[in-house]
């Protein structure tokens, strides 16, 4: 029989209860979020889960002030719900079904709780104002894992890009090529030049040929970058060998007025490459 | 020798290395040079490999130093090169370089040689 008492009594008698063994009762909301058609979890592993959180809960309500969301025992509840998102999420889960479990979660705790002590907490206006705040707190620790979870991937996604952008290549001992391809604008020529520069460092390149065929167009910022570019290689004490100038680019650069005197220039990347190994003493014959 | 913040050490026949330390003054530049220049000239220098391995940012007064001292080598007929330009000064350089510098530049000695 569930006992009558009134809303901060009830929550005093939350506080004071010694639970354990509710593990079980909290497994349903795991199964169903969690083991349904995406197999994010196994039944094993939302029995573990369960048994954490259980813990983390007694931890919290046993805790000095079980309404202080700065305490240690909320900030570990928080961590256990924010690494359980990134799990999620990494197995290929929404942050949707993380949130309906941590929903979901919530009423099996209360349903659990009263059948244990034996008071119906889901009748008090205090408790459920209680576990609603934390667990509001909570599925913000969820969507706040969420979101770093996605903030990193783009930033690995854009570093892939960045890196397949500039394909530096060391084709022969001290030999780098550099295709250029698409569009250059400043932060590009940035990313370009930072990279190459360190890539000279590291492999101590000699030579590198940057090769502008998939260079369709080019306009006065880009010509200055592009020189640039030269003229931070050569100051490094590479060779710096430009190849694959379209005839627009060449009649581009002269109305641009770039003066290309210190600049070796060279039809196609195979001649680029020929000059770089000459410039070496190597001798390629067919 | 010694020059102070400066490391003038000879490394094979006529060729000097000269290493900058972090107490080098460049508003001392002309009693700078004409140090090096003596030291260089008494060795019957032919070479002067400035290392700028540990200068990670080059600025327009630490350019005009290198500018300067360039030029001088030129007017006692030293070939000045600067070695091991590290990628950020290389690339602060380049942001502000108008032409090309009196100097000449090598990955290091070996990669002049």
């Amino acid at each position: 029989m569930v006992a009558r008492k009134s809303g901060s009594e009830k929550l005093k008698g939350l506080f004071g209860l010694k639970i354990s063994g509710i593990a079980p009762e909290l497994e349903a909301s795991g199964i169903k979020y969690f083991c349904g058609d995406q197999r994010l979890m196994d039944p094993e592993e939302v029995a573990d889960i369960s048994l954490e959180f259980e813990s983390l809960v007694v931890s919290l309500l046993g805790s000095k002030d079980p309404t202080d969301l700065q305490s240690p025992e909320f900030h570990a509840l928080e961590f256990f719900f924010g690494s359980l998102s990134q799990q999620v999420l990494m197995r290929g889960g929404h942050v949707e079904d993380v949130v309906r479990y941590t929903q979901s979660l919530q009423l099996g705790l209360i349903d659990a709780l009263s059948k244990a002590s034996g008071i119906a907490f889901s009748e008090s206006r205090t408790v459920l104002l209680y576990f609603t705040g934390i667990f509001n707190e909570l599925i913000m620790a969820v969507f706040r894992a969420y979101l770093e979870e996605r903030e990193s991937t783009m930033q690995a996604q854009q570093a892939e890009i960045r890196e397949t952008a500039t394909p530096i290549t060391e084709i022969w001992d001290g030999v780098l090529t550099l295709p250029i391809i698409g569009t250059l604008d400043s932060s590009r020529t940035m990313l370009v030049m930072e990279a190459l520069l360190n890539r000279i460092a590291k492999d101590h390149a000699k030579a590198v040929v940057m090769d502008l065929t998939g260079v369709k167009s080019i306009d006065s910022q880009v010509s200055h970058h592009l020189i640039q570019m030269v003229r931070a290689v050569q100051l490094m004490g590479s060779d710096a060998i430009i190849t694959g100038i379209h005839p627009e680019i060449a009649r581009a650069l002269v109305s641009l007025n770039i003066d290309f005197n210190n600049i070796t220039t060279r039809a196609s990347m195979s001649d680029g490459l020929k000059e770089a190994f000459s410039r070496m003493g190597i001798t390629v014959s067919h | 020798m010694s020059i102070p913040g400066l490391h003038l050490t000879q490394i094979g026949r006529g060729d000097f290395l000269l290493d900058p330390s972090k107490s080098l003054n460049t508003r001392n530049s002309g009693q700078l040079i004409e140090a090096i220049a003596a030291r260089l000239l008494q060795a019957h220098a032919v070479r002067l490999y400035y290392d700028l391995s540990d200068q990670s940012l080059i600025d327009p007064v630490y350019y005009a130093w290198l500018d300067m001292l360039a030029r001088a080598m030129q007017a006692i007929n030293v070939r000045m090169i600067c070695i091991q330009m590290q990628p950020t000064a290389a690339f602060a350089l380049s942001r502000f370089l108008q032409e090309k510098p009196q100097f000449e530049t090598a990955l290091d000695i070996d990669g002049w040689r």
